[in-house]
């Protein structure tokens, strides 16, 4: 016996009607890693931070965030980068510069190649990292360093994110195309939906009616 | 140009978008994963929204308001190819559908916007970029499952041996395709469906899939001639419900 | 969306004494201040299991609660709607998603919070525990469900958890939308024809009960309370939210001519408070242990769409990959 529901799709799903037993716990990486997304709101601006998404490799993951940060407001580009990937500073308090508290020890052992590093920073807490500018380096921590000389003098900063160039996806030039009826897309907005005149108009109706 | 022939062209391409979108708009909520859900919804919503570009096209030619004609036509009067009507199945078969389906569309686009006839040209120009996304986000899974375990390889070639002769179904000719070539207003189904065969292998080659046999297979025409199969009719009764309480109010 | 419906039960970790003073006195003073706390600060064990219940419990309503209006999803009447109609739906699963990604940086993991809503083991605002019958309660839980929504999210947005607070800011402003859009489809049926206007009556009848224990029992103020509010966690009290939701919707809800099914339902000019019959709290108690109309087509819904795509996420597994949580 399946169960009838008042959705049609749900009736179709042909569920199960009355008592299951427990589902088994899902399994680890059920739901996949997580990367982070970055979007470009127009041209020239910053990428900054929209969230992460679950995602089984980088590519998928930009199909991911594409559509869960970038269809409803206005985006040029998108960078992708994995969370593990990206390393991180302890946080600031608001008004602070996180890079006058960390003490950046030169690594023991230089990798030879220098590479280039994309730097973010938070300048308050609550708000979203915005991308501040690429340095290069031969490790995170001489990335930072580096980031410290050359884009940490505007305060403040109460947090920093490191990632290798390398390991960040970025859509292509060629890609803007995906992006340039977002906001024509009225349906998804508040603005279309405008309902005064009809309230008007029915109370008028309404106060004729009753003083016949 | 013969009139005729230019609404005959958006009615099969609305029709299709419509029923495809009103079916991958089945899947919200139900999805594998949640980002997918989210990212299937959109595509959805974009065809939906193509139809209703081009219904408003055809609108201006004369035909009816775009909600008349979706909401109150039967099955025998649709256009769309039999493909996009099949029940969504699992989730393979919805993909391998928008894998197929959209190859094709993106193609139709692409030769849309250099269409004679403007208005199509500018609405397949403005859309080209969403069918972009579509073919991307098909093409992506494919290759990634495709090439993953044998049980979603399985999943995947059954799905493929089933839909094939549906999508083949995609690119019956029209009364009116030689006049649309010769007025430059289309390339014409034989030119998409050539095309189309070239990028989907182009796809299949980076996976265990295999493209069946195109020579054994029965295309599965007539839905541009408006017969179809038996899951179109209740797919439209179920859409039109709420509308049917009541065609002249506003909803 | 979502309700105050979470109920702040006291935990085993309400003794603050174990909290090591110092880290708990700076922690208070930049809550005092008015700065967020972000993932990787210090926090007492409290704050955690609080945030990531409440988060958890939003993320799930935001999920199930695609349910109630997606039974309506391939019926909505002509293009409008039918577009927007998915549009809503979809924005609660994309708001699913945010939120289950927030209650993450605090230590939880999907794959748990997910087995955890299909077991029953935590909980989702009750209210879409009721079936949507018809298209014009559809549109009821799309305005005032919302609205309740909008009013609660308003609030928690000033919390301060940092990546809460950045989830509830992005909702909040996809959910402009959604107000709209409810609004505009119950204008549209109170103002259209007498078989509309019964469909949109009945359905606020069905919905004005559940409407009314959305924000939750009036609160039993604790110190675990005035701890939560201090620490911003809960931002504004039940009977507050409500309050609030009434002044806003209830005339916007009588001048279309629609009656409230509630006779004492007014407001008192002296005290500027709306006065109210009280909802059946044991029908809600009833309801949210599982007992409901819908609870049980809602949660298998919910287990078989995660069955159902298992085969996907299996085949595409990396096995060497390391699960480490969202940043921010």
């Amino acid at each position: 016996m399946s169960l009838k529901s008042l959705d049609p799709r749900v009736t179709r799903l042909n569920l199960p009607d009355g008592e299951v037993p427990a589902m088994e716990p899902k399994p680890e990486l059920d739901q996949f890693e997580t990367y982070e997304a970055f979007h470009q709101k127009k041209e020239g601006a910053a990428h900054t931070y929209v969230g992460p998404v679950h995602a089984p490799n980088e590519d998928v993951a930009f199909l991911f965030a594409k559509e869960q940060y970038s269809r409803r407001f206005p985006c040029v580009g998108l960078w992708i980068a994995r969370t593990e990937n990206i390393q991180v500073t302890p946080y600031a308090g608001d008004g602070e510069n996180v890079y006058d508290m960390l003490r950046i020890e030169e690594p023991a052992k230089r990798s030879e190649q220098a590479e280039p590093y994309e730097i973010f920073h938070l300048k308050k807490r609550g708000k979203a990292h915005t991308h501040a500018g690429r340095v290069v380096a031969t490790s995170y921590l001489e990335a930072l360093q580096e980031a410290k000389n050359q884009l940490g003098e505007k305060g403040p900063i109460v947090n920093v994110w490191v990632v290798k160039s390398k390991d960040v996806l970025q859509s292509a030039e060629d890609d803007k195309d995906m992006w340039t009826t977002v906001p024509e897309k009225k349906y998804r907005e508040a603005i279309a939906y405008k309902v005064m005149d009809k309230i008007t108009k029915f109370k008028e109706e309404q106060k004729n009616l009753t003083a016949q | 140009m013969n009139e005729q022939a230019i609404k005959d062209l958006l009615y099969k391409l609305a029709d299709d978008q419509l029923i495809l979108g009103h079916r991958n708009s089945e899947w919200t909520g139900f999805g594998p994963i949640l980002e997918e859900d989210i990212a299937f919804s959109s595509m959805a919503q974009d065809k939906i929204g193509h139809s209703l570009a081009f219904y408003t096209l055809l609108q201006e030619l004369g035909e009816a308001d775009p909600d008349t004609v979706a909401f109150t036509r039967n099955a025998n009067q649709f256009h769309n190819s039999q493909l996009v009507e099949l029940p969504n199945g699992e989730y393979d078969f919805s993909l391998i559908r928008h894998f197929l389906y959209d190859n094709a569309e993106i193609i139709r686009f692409e030769m849309l916007s250099q269409s004679s006839y403007e208005p199509i040209a500018k609405v397949a120009t403005k859309l080209k970029g969403e069918v972009k996304y579509h073919v991307l986000h098909a093409n992506t899974w494919i290759k990634n499952l495709g090439t993953s375990t044998e049980e979603a390889i399985l999943r995947l070639q059954s799905s493929l041996n089933e839909a094939l002769p549906y999508a083949l179904g995609m690119f019956e000719n029209s009364k009116y395709e030689q006049e649309l070539m010769d007025a430059g207003v289309y390339g014409g189904e034989e030119a998409v469906k050539a095309e189309w065969l070239k990028r989907i292998q182009a796809v299949l080659e980076k996976t265990e899939l295999k493209m069946p046999d195109l020579e054994s297979i029965e295309p599965r025409f007539r839905g541009r001639y408006g017969e179809h199969t038996e899951h179109l009719q209740p797919l439209l009764d179920e859409m039109a419900e709420v509308f049917k309480i009541d065609p002249t109010a506003e909803w | 969306m979502y309700g105050g419906g979470n109920v702040f039960e006291a935990t085993k970790f309400d003794n603050l004494q174990t909290e090591d003073p110092a880290k708990l006195a700076e922690f208070e003073a930049r809550i005092a201040r008015g700065e967020k706390i972000e993932p990787t600060d210090w926090m007492p064990e409290l704050y955690r299991k609080q945030l990531i219940r409440m988060i958890e419990q939003h993320a799930h309503s935001e999920i199930i609660g695609a349910l109630p209006e997606g039974t309506w999803i391939t019926r909505a009447p002509g293009f409008r709607r039918k577009m927007a109609q998915m549009a809503k739906v979809q924005d609660e699963v994309g708001h699913a998603q945010l939120l289950y990604s927030a209650a993450e940086t605090l230590g939880k993991s999907r794959e748990q919070m997910l087995t955890d809503l299909i077991n029953g083991k935590s909980k989702y605002s009750n209210v879409f525990n009721y079936p949507a019958f018809t298209w014009a309660d559809s549109n009821i839980i799309s305005w005032l469900i919302d609205a309740g929504a909008i009013v609660n999210q308003m609030a928690n947005a000033k919390g301060s958890y940092g990546p809460y607070s950045r989830a509830l800011e992005r909702i909040c402003a996809e959910e402009a939308f959604h107000l709209k859009y409810g609004h505009d489809a119950v204008v549209h049926m109170a103002t259209g024809t007498p078989k509309q206007r019964e469909m949109i009556q009945a359905a606020l009848n069905r919905w004005w009960g559940p409407i009314m224990t959305f924000f939750g029992p009036s609160d039993k103020m604790s110190t675990h309370t005035e701890t939560l509010m201090r620490w911003k966690v809960k931002m504004a009290s039940n009977d507050e939210c409500r309050q609030q939701f009434l002044d806003m919707y209830v005339p916007k809800i009588w001048e279309l001519g629609l009656t409230v099914p509630d006779p004492n339902l007014k407001k008192n000019q002296e005290t500027g408070q709306w006065e109210y019959t009280e909802p059946d709290w044991d029908e809600f108690k009833r309801v949210i242990n599982g007992d409901g109309p819908c609870n049980a087509e809602r949660l298998a819904v919910r287990r078989t769409a995660e069955e159902r795509g298992a085969w996907v996420r299996r085949a595409l597994l990396n096995p060497k990959a390391k699960y480490v949580k969202p940043l921010a």
